[in-house]
Parts: C-alpha cells; structure tokens; sequence
C-alpha cells in the first residue's frame, strides 16, 4: 500500500504529532520568556491543524480540512501575531514569575499527564483500534493532558497575557478532543467556538491594556486591590 | 570464546583510538560553525600523546587516592564501553552486564574523580566535585527512565537484546515514546560529557568550570588518562543513544561487506548525533548552575512522557 | 557431626554463650564492676556466641528445612518455642556476620570508655541484646517473641545511653525508647489479633492466618503490624528516633542498632508480610512500595544534609530500609497479581540488601567510630586528612563508601541490580497502577542511589580527604587491631558478596520456597557466566566476579606501563593552585556544608532551608571583621511525632496518677475488683 494512504503510517504520524504537542504543552509550563512562550504556542497549534489534517486526508471528512485550515490561519498564524505586538507594546518580555519554581511546576505536568492517562484508560478501552474509523483516538488521553496542565499553568501564572496563553493552550487540548474523538464538531460550533477565543484574546488584549495601565504591572495579584 | 576475545579486543582499540578523534571533529565543527579555524581535529591525539611524554607535578596534600582515581576512571569507562554494543548487534561482554552495569560503571568512575577532586584541598576541586556530583544525581533518573522505555518494549536491559528487538520494527523509532527517550537520553548526555549548556569544556574560568574544577591539579599521564577516559566516555554514550535508538544499521549477520557496511554507518550515525551537539552548543549559551536543573527535570518529564507514551497511545 | 544436628547444637550452644556471657557479667559487674579487661573478657562470649550463631544460620540453610523445639514445660499458654526455618536462619545468619567482627572491634574500642562508667554490665548487656535478637529472630511463639522483642529493646536502651551524662545521649535514648513501645504497642495488638483469629499463639499455626480473617479486621492487623515493625525499621514518618539514637550510642552498639536491631522490623515486616498473609490485596502492597520510595528518598536527602557523621550515616540507614522496602513492596504487588516468581526475585532482592545493609553500613559505623574516637568530635567539618594518620581504616571505609553507593563490583550493586529488575518486571503485569508506578520508583531509585553516591563523596572526602581541619585530625592515629579486625572483615563480606552473588544467591532458595513456592536461583542464577540474570521472559544479566576482574585488568595494565615510564619522567610534588594566595590552608577547603549547598538549593521545596549571615564592620563597610553564619533546614515529615506521642503519654499518665489514690484501702478494691472480673472472664470463656 502506497504509504500516503496507509493508515498505520497516518496513526504512526498523528501519535508522533500529538506527543510533539504534549512536549510544547510541558515547555510552554518551563518556558519563562513571554516571546518563546508564543511561539511555542503557535508552533503547538500548527501541529494541531496538521493533526486535524491528517484525519481529513484518511477519512476524506470536507469540515476537518476547514476546521485544520482554520486552526492554523487563526491560532498558528493571527492569534501569536496579535500577542506578539502586545507585548513590544507592555514592553514586559521577561517577567514571568511562577508561583512554583520550573521543576516543580515541570514535574508536576508530568503527573498531571499520568493522571489524564488514568482518566482517559478506561474510555480508550471501549474503542478499538487500527482502523481508518479509529485514527487518531488514541490521543484522547494526550487531550485531557492539555486541558489539565492548561488549567494549571493558569493557576501557576501571575501575569494576564501569560495567563491567555495558558487558557488558549487549554482550548487547544479541548480542540484534539473534538477532533480526534468525534472527527470534529459540526462546522457551525467549532465556528462559534473560533470566534469565542478570538473575541475573548481581543477583550484581554483591551484588558491587560488596561490594567497596566491603571496598576503599572500585569501581575493579576494587584487586582486583588480592586476590592472596595 | 576466541571470538569473544577478539570482538572485545577490537572494540576496545576502536573506542581508544577514534575517541579523541570524534572529540577532534566536535570542536573543529564547532569553530568552523562560530567562523573560526580551529584546531586540526587531530589535536587531541596530539594532546594525548604530549602529555603522556611529560613529567608531571603532584599536590603535596594529595593522598593515594589521587593517584588511583585516574586508572580507575580509565578502567571503568574503558570497560562500560565493552558492554555497549557498537557495529555488531551484539556487544562483545554483554554477557558479564546490561545497560544498568554500564551506567553503574560510569557512576564508579565518577565517584573516584569526585573523591579525588576533594583530595587535593583545593577549593576548586571541592566546587567542581559537588556540583559533578549533583548534576549526575539528577541526570540520573532522566538517564534511567529513558533507558527503562526501550528496556521495556524490548523485554530486556541487555543493549544488544534491545538493539536487535529493535530491527525489523521499521517505524519504531517514530514512536513518541522513542522519541521522547531518545531527547531525554540527548539532554543526559549534554550533562554527563559536560557540554553546553550544562559545562563549558573549552574554559577555563575558574566559578564555572565543572568537570576542569575536578581535574585542575592533574598533570603529565595521569592528566592524559583522564581526558582520555573522558573521550571515550563521551564517545559511549554517543553510541548507546545511536544504536539504542537507531539500531537498523547494525551487523547481525557475518561477512566482511556487512561488516564494513554497518561500521561505516554506525561512524556516519555518531557523525550525525556529534554534528547535533555542535549544533547545540553552538546555539546555546551556557546556563547558570541553577538553571541546569530546570533542563534537567524537563528531561525527567520527558523520560516519564515516554515511559507512558510506552501505552498511552493504546499500544497494549 | 550429624549436619542435621549442627544447626540445633551450634543454636543452643550460641544462646548459651550469649546468656552466659550476660550472667556472668553481672556477677563480674558486683566484683569489679569498671575493669576494662574484665568487660573484655566478656566480649569473648559474645564472639564465640556469634561463630556458632553463624554456623548455626549456615547449616539451617544448607539444610533446607525447619527445625523445632519447644520446651516439654508450658505455663499458661507460654512455652519457649524456638524454630528454625529459612527465613529465621537467614535473619539469624545476619545477625551472626555482623555480631562477629562488632565484638571483635569492640575488644579495643571500649578500651577508651566508651561504655561510660559500668563497662562489664555494659558488655553483658551487648551479649544480652544478641541473645534477644537472636530470640526474636527464632522464637515461634508470639509470647516469647514479645519477651524477647522488649528484652531487646531494654538492653539497647542502656546500650544507647552508655554515656548518660550528656543530655542529648538522654534525648536520644529517651526517643528510642518512646518510639520503641509505641511500636510494640502496635505490634501487640497486630499480633494478638491474628493469634485469636487463629486460635493459637504458635508462628507455625499464624502461617497465613491474616488472609484468612475478615477483611476490615485483616487490613486493620496488615496496618498495626507493618507500621509497628516500621517504628523499628525506620519508615519515614516513623524514623524520628533513629537519627537521635544512632549518634549517640557508642559507636560499636550504633553498628549492631543499624546493621541489625532495626532489621528486626524487617523481619518482622517480612514475616507478615510473606508468612503470615499468604495473600494480600493490591494496596497493601503499595503501602509498602510507597513506604519504601520516600523513606528511600527523604532518608538520602537528609542524610547530605549532615555534617554530623554518624547522624548522616543513621540517616542512610532509613534509605537503605527505604531500598530493602521497595523489593518487598514489589514482590506483594507482584503476588497479588499471581507471579510468584517475580515475587519471590523481589523478596530475594529486599533480603539481599537486608544482609548487604547490615555488612556496610556496620564497617561505615566501625569506621566512624575509630575516626570520632580518634578526633573527638563527630562533626565533619573538624575532621579532614584522616587518610594519612589513618591508613587502613580509611581503606575500609572506602570500601564501604563505595558498597553502599551501590557501585559494582561489590555488594550495594548486586542488590540494586536486582531490585531494578523486579520493578522493570512489574511493567509485565496486567494491572494499570503496577505498570506506572513499578517504573516510576525505578526512576526514584536510580535518584536515591545517584544522591547516596553524592553524599558518600562527601561523607569521604570531607572526613578522609584534604588537609585536616582541626588540631585533633592533625593528631590522629590509627585505631587498634583488633577494631582493624572487625572493619576487615566487614570489608571482606562487602566485596565477597559481591563478587560471589551468583553462589550465594542460592541461600534464598530456602526462603523463597518456604515462602512462596519456588527456587529463585533457578531462575535467577546462571553459574556458568558467574552472574545473576533477570527471571525469564525478561533478559539482562551482569557478573559481578567478571566486572571486577575486568576492571582490576584493566586499570592495572595502564598502571603497569605508568610505572614502566615514571623511570624515565620526573615527578615532583608541587604546592596546590591556590589563586596565588601565600599558602593553601584547611580554610580555603570544601565543607560539607558547602558541598551539600547546591542539593540544599535544588530540593529547597522539601528543605525550606533558612540561612542568616550577621556581619559585622567595623572599620570600614566593605571589610567585615567578622561575619556569622548560621543555616538551618527544616526536619523531615514526621520528625515531632515523637513528641505527640509523648504529649499523650504525658495526659494519660496524669489521668492515671488519680487511680493512685494512695489508699491502701483503694488498692485492695482494685485488686477485688480484678479478681472478680478475671473469675467472670474465666467461667464465661
């Protein structure tokens, strides 16, 4: 079988990408530079619409291509720019300073991966494997791993834009779920959903804006101060 | 047993004498890369061979233990590079000891230099000595649960039996957990050979050198056996991460073109992993002491990321 | 002799030697109760004691069977039972290789009063623990066992507080103490509770008796048992007294509480665990493996912590018990997941070290003991330079350094190698949790042994190495032959056992087969290469014999061409780099604390070390005249347990003290009282 339509290859593939992704989800938590920190964002998330394309390519699915070119225009391509430029705005290039020290925090992820592995097992059990209907199910657990070191860098960062950061990477295991489980939502929702990030990246953007303007500093501690 | 002998004979002398030559090369490359000359990649025979001629000064304060360390160091580097299997798939003493004997081997070594370090009261010797041994304590672990991934998946911690579960198995090395090992395992060997950015092996400034610190005080031959040994070791840990990884090259079959051929693909192979080192450090600056744990614990993670890649991707 | 009647004779005849020894010397203590050679004399009993303990252990196991005798005589349900069966003869055997060179080392150690002011009864004492060990380690009934277990802890106590006038010897005794009956409380009941679901006090009879209970009340003995015996091993959190009672003792008694006392909780732990409950379920076994890692770990971290010898050699000691736990957490998981054999290689691997333990870290105690006796101080930062004065026991020392790092080819090595082995065997079980976590505390093993060789180089180098740093290290001499004697012979069994695994791993035939039905050296050994080997489908295989001699060739022929051509070279000695300053002093060197620095920093999460620098100027701000350092981490988890246990004690007694009305008139209403409530109990049962 020629090799760009054999299955086994596009599994090989799409595990290999999807791992990638997990060790740009675990670099982003060791990363401390708000620039790297971005592109190891849209680096995560082009491999993301390659995963998306890949499935397309075998299942031959019309909205996964869209949901893949999408991905990549808006998350790999729009979304670093837009953060990109904010920060020459703020001018804060450096300052991330993480609740938890780097390897605590790193090696934290990494039990975090085991856990959404121990979530995940019992759910892969009932799917089966090997088949072209089956690709790309076996990075559900890769998925949940996104989401929970997501949601924890998001409590392990101090600043707002880090923090968008963090949510977005979020969003994007939310995303490999979507896409590798149920070969995409309908169009119409992922649409919904692309638009609700980029609004959401837009307000923050106004947001922090603001709040350096307002405090002098993107730490989202200060805010604590807004209390009456 | 007469083959035996000869396999090991013969990749002992390999180890020896192309060693200081691969050092050679990754410093030539790495000037040539930073738009400099450099020296001739022969240099260090030329080293090598000076200061085995010369005279030498010992510590007045050093004990018996500075004057053993070297051949012990010598010795287990020497040996722990017969328990790695090089051009054939089988390594000539895998039978006396797996890839758990090999990393203990190297740790006895390290030992002794550490101690020795320590023995000449020099206070450099002491930094060089502590922070040796903690960076090898923790590239330890990382070390270990890289080797585990493919010990496992290949049912054995014999490197030659892994080597050979390896062929035929054409897209295993694509494996995440492969690869997530594989970049665990480079990670452990920038910290063990003490390149960039863990050690700078070119300085000689004294608050940052590492492995330099240890050896300051040695001098004539016993200098020349450790930079020796340190070659050698350098040039182990290239192979295991090369033929562990990316064993398809390697002889199992005898005959003299299949011989030839998998030696030179397995020179090509170190080639390759040494023109990613130079790459490497040529890229990166050298980290402050208290950064090189955060690389650590990130080959850690990586190491853990591919023992459980081994059957998070339903690979049962 | 009849072999199979060596074993019985050679074990009478040791408890004889023992209990005569001990007799004696209270007579000898009424006499003449501070004569030096009189306390030497009764070392000899120990000595001899120990050959025949040994031989009795080794003929036992040769045997391959069980021996019993219980005395014709029982009084209300007592009776001295005594058994000798694999796992008894093995721990026996223990016993005996370590007893044997720590008396013979103590012959010149307690020359210079290291037994405070009452050597003979202090020297009596050590033959009265050895008999208790001894006891508990073959007694088979749980009475007697209980007997001996407090016996035991008796005579180490006054052991420990040899030199009573110090009051941190009081403080530690007083933790040993303390943390001792709150252990054996828990044992009591353990025991108890499987006796009477057993119906009798017999160990025979308690074989497998805790599976067979209910499973709240299984679990609940499983529990009191493994953590009554984890007192006395040393299990993080239950460790507090270990690193205060070690240090204290004099040193020939720290050896024997290391080497031996606290692997009475091993055995204990081995015999619950693999005797009494034939099967357990899966999270008992995790218990145990969890146990394992973190003693294992936090033990090592504290350890480099230390500057205090001998506290940092207690503190391996809990890291050792951490290693020896992670076998025997494996080998239950591994039989509760039906794999026997893997089970039995576990097993093989925990008691293997158990030995390995005992034989280095008894020769680290030894040595430790001649170099505080020779420098005065236990603090490593006075020492340094020992490697001259003191030659042979440096050598020793080395040996053991290099043993309990692990390092091929000695006995450290072997043990890890195997134990590495069964927790990448656990990777070939079905069960989920086995497969990460088997793995994972492979990984903190590799972290343990890494850091336990960090922390011998500096245990070395600080203390051997370098100029010296006090007036004491620069005066000190080498110790006596007979304690040269002693850590000889420690240094033998280190590199013997190591070298010669493959043949001596067949003394676990017995227990395995005892214990879970199957030889492990047949699985595990192949003589033909000299080497152990991982079970079947698994391969992997190392020699030690064949690495040593491998190494010795190899370093020797390079040494034999170095000094072919040193002829023809010139040598000099020459002074230390030194930046140029005018001479390299002991001030310019490494301190311990120092070299433990970027450790202290790394794991800050676990030591939230707290530092303070005063200095203080005087003529100009920029030049100090002087500055004060002071840096502190905090104790590991579990460190003031004792002191709730204490807090306890404290309230209960005081609750008590009112029952002491002092009334004689009160008394006799207790004692009615007890009558009618014990004739009750007896005419109901």
């Amino acid at each position: 079988m020629p090799l760009l339509s054999d299955p086994i290859f596009g599994q090989t593939m799409i595990t290999l990408m999807a791992a990638i992704v997990l060790v740009l989800q675990i670099t982003l938590v060791a990363q401390k530079s708000l620039v790297s920190s971005i592109y190891v964002f849209a680096l995560q998330s082009f491999l993301l619409a390659a995963i998306a394309g890949t499935i397309a390519w075998f299942t031959g699915a019309g909205h996964i291509y869209m949901a893949a070119v999408l991905t990549f225009l808006l998350k790999s391509l729009l979304l670093p720019a837009i953060l990109i430029r904010l920060v020459e705005q703020i001018r804060i290039e450096h300052e991330m300073k993480p609740l938890l020290n780097v390897p605590v925090s790193v090696v934290i992820s990494g039990m975090l991966t085991l856990l959404a592995y121990v979530v995940a097992e019992p759910l892969q059990q009932q799917m089966s494997f090997g088949s072209p209907s089956s690709l790309g199910h076996n990075t559900l657990p890769v998925a949940v791993a996104l989401f929970l070191i997501g949601f924890f860098l998001i409590a392990n960062r101090r600043k707002a834009l880090s923090q968008v950061l963090a949510l977005l990477s979020l969003e994007n295991g939310l995303f490999l779920a979507a896409i590798s489980l149920t070969y995409g939502m309908p169009l119409i929702v992922e649409l919904g959903v692309f638009f609700d990030v980029l609004v959401a990246v837009l307000v923050l953007t106004i947001l922090v804006g603001r709040i350096r303007e307002a405090f002098d500093s993107m730490d989202v501690t200060r805010l604590s101060r807004l209390r009456g | 047993m007469t083959a035996t002998v000869l396999h090991a004979v013969l990749q002992g002398l390999l180890l020896l004498l192309l060693s200081p030559l691969l050092s050679g090369l990754i410093r030539t490359a790495k000037a040539r890369l930073q738009t400099r000359r450099g020296p001739s990649p022969l240099q260090p025979y030329r080293d090598l061979g000076k200061l085995l001629r010369k005279g030498m000064v010992i510590p007045e304060t050093a004990s018996p233990v500075f004057a053993a360390a070297p051949f012990v160091v010598f010795s287990t580097t020497l040996l722990a590079g017969l328990l790695a299997p090089t051009v054939f798939a089988a390594a000539p003493l895998s039978q006396f000891g797996g890839v758990l004997a090999l990393v203990y081997l190297l740790g006895l070594g390290r030992f002794f230099l550490a101690l020795a370090a320590l023995d000449t009261g020099s206070a450099f010797g002491g930094m060089g000595s502590s922070r040796e041994m903690t960076i090898a304590a923790l590239a330890e672990p990382a070390l270990m649960l890289a080797v585990f991934t493919v010990a496992l998946t290949a049912g054995s911690t014999d490197p030659s039996r892994m080597a050979q579960a390896a062929i035929g198995q054409s897209w295993r090395f694509l494996a995440p957990s492969q690869m997530l090992a594989f970049t665990a395992l480079f990670v452990v060997l920038l910290a063990e050979t003490g390149r960039i950015p863990v050690d700078n092996p070119a300085t000689h400034l004294e608050l940052t050198m590492i492995h330099e610190a240890m050896i300051l005080e040695y001098s004539g031959p016993w200098l020349a056996l450790i930079e020796w040994s340190a070659s050698i070791k350098q040039m182990v840990l290239l192979t295991l991460l090369a033929n562990l990884f990316i064993p398809f090259t390697l002889a199992s079959a005898p005959g003299v073109p299949a011989i030839l051929s998998a030696a030179a693909l397995y020179l090509l192979k170190l080639l390759l992993l040494a023109a990613a080192v130079v790459l490497v450090e040529t890229t990166n600056a050298k980290m402050r002491l208290f950064r090189v744990p955060e690389l650590l614990s990130v080959a850690f993670v990586l190491g853990a990321l591919a023992l459980i890649s081994t059957f998070l991707f339903g690979g049962r | 002799m009849d072999p199979a009647h060596a074993a019985p004779t050679a074990y009478g005849l040791a408890l004889s030697l023992f209990l005569a020894g001990w007799l004696l010397s209270l007579v000898l203590h009424v006499w003449r109760g501070t004569s030096l050679r009189l306390a030497g004399f009764v070392h000899w009993f120990a000595l001899a004691g120990s050959a025949a303990a040994a031989a009795a252990g080794a003929a036992a196991l040769v045997q391959d069977g069980s021996w019993r005798w219980a005395a014709p005589a029982s009084a209300a349900g007592f009776s001295v039972s005594v058994r000798l069966d694999p796992l008894s003869a093995f721990f026996l055997l223990a016993l005996a290789a370590l007893a044997l060179p720590v008396s013979a080392y103590s012959l010149g150690y307690i020359r210079h009063g290291a037994y405070g002011r009452s050597p003979v009864l202090r020297s009596g004492l050590l033959n009265l623990l050895l008999a208790a060990l001894a006891l508990i380690f073959t007694a088979n009934h749980v009475i007697l066992f209980l007997v001996a277990w407090e016996a035991g802890v008796a005579a180490s106590y006054f052991l420990v507080t040899a030199s009573h006038e110090q009051e941190e010897t009081r403080h530690g005794g007083w933790m040993f103490l303390l943390m001792s009956r709150a252990g054996a409380g828990m044992i009591y009941i353990g025991l108890l509770m499987l006796s009477v679901s057993a119906g009798s006090l017999d160990f025979d009879r308690l074989s497998g008796a805790g599976s067979a209970m209910p499973g709240a009340a299984s679990a609940a003995a499983f529990l009191l048992l493994f953590f009554g015996f984890g007192v006395k091993a040393g299990v993080i959190p239950l460790h507090a007294w270990l690193p205060a009672a070690h240090p204290v003792a004099p040193s020939n008694v720290s050896s024997l509480l290391s080497g031996i006392v606290i692997k009475t909780g091993i055995y204990g732990i081995a015999r619950v665990c693999f005797d009494f409950y034939s099967a357990l379920p899966p999270w008992a076994g995790m218990v145990v493996l969890a146990a394992g890692v973190i003693s294992g770990l936090l033990g090592v971290l504290y350890a480099l912590m230390e500057h205090d010898l001998k506290r940092l050699l207690a503190f391996h000691s809990i890291e050792n018990i951490g290693i020896i736990l992670m076998g025997f957490g494996g080998g239950m998981l591994l039989r509760s997941y039906g794999y026997p054999k893997l089970a039995a290689l576990a097993l093989a691997a925990g008691l293997f070290h158990t030995l390995n333990h005992a034989m280095f870290k008894g020769l680290l105690f030894l040595g430790a003991g001649a170099v505080v006796h020779e420098t005065g101080t236990r603090n490593m930062e006075e020492m340094g330079g020992l490697i001259r004065r003191m030659p042979r026991t440096a050598l020793y020392f080395l040996v053991g350094a290099v043993a309990i790092s692990g390092l091929p080819p000695l006995n450290g090595f072997v043990s890890e190698w195997l134990t590495y082995q069964v927790l990448l065997a656990g990777f070939g079980t079905t069960a989920e949790v086995t497969r990460v976590a088997f793995p994972a505390a492979g990984a903190m093993l590799a972290l343990t042994a890494a850091l336990a060789a960090a922390c011998f180089v500096k245990a070395y180098g600080i203390t051997f190495l370098a100029l010296p740093r006090s007036e004491h290290a620069r005066e000190a001499a080498e110790c006596a032959p007979s304690m040269r004697a002693g850590m000889a012979w420690l240094a033998l069994a280190c590199i013997l056992l190591g070298l010669g695994a493959p043949w001596f791993m067949q003394v676990f035939d017995g227990v395995t087969m005892q214990l879970l039905k199957t030889r492990i050296s047949l699985a595990a050994v192949s003589l033909s290469t000299a080497s152990i080997q991982a079970p079947p489908p698994r391969t992997g295989a190392a020699s030690p014999l064949a690495l040593g001699l491998l190494l010795a060739a190899f370093g020797l022929v390079p040494w034999i061409l170095w000094l072919l051509r040193r002829r023809r070279v010139t040598t000099a000695a020459g002074p230390v780099w030194d930046c140029g300053l005018p001479a390299l002093s002991a001030s310019n060197e490494y301190t311990a604390t120092g070299f433990s620095k970027s450790i202290r920093m790394i794991f800050s999460v676990i030591f939230r070390p707290r530092r303070e620098i005063q200095p203080r100027f005087e003529a100009s701000p920029y030049f100090p005249s002087e500055i004060r350092f002071e840096s502190e981490v905090r104790p590991a988890p579990g460190a003031s347990l004792h002191s709730a246990v204490q807090e306890a004690l404290l309230r209960l007694a005081l609750r008590m003290r009112q029952i002491q009305a002092g009334s004689i008139h009160a008394y006799l209403a207790y004692i009615f009282v007890t009558l009618l409530l014990l004739l009750l109990f007896g005419v109901r049962s």
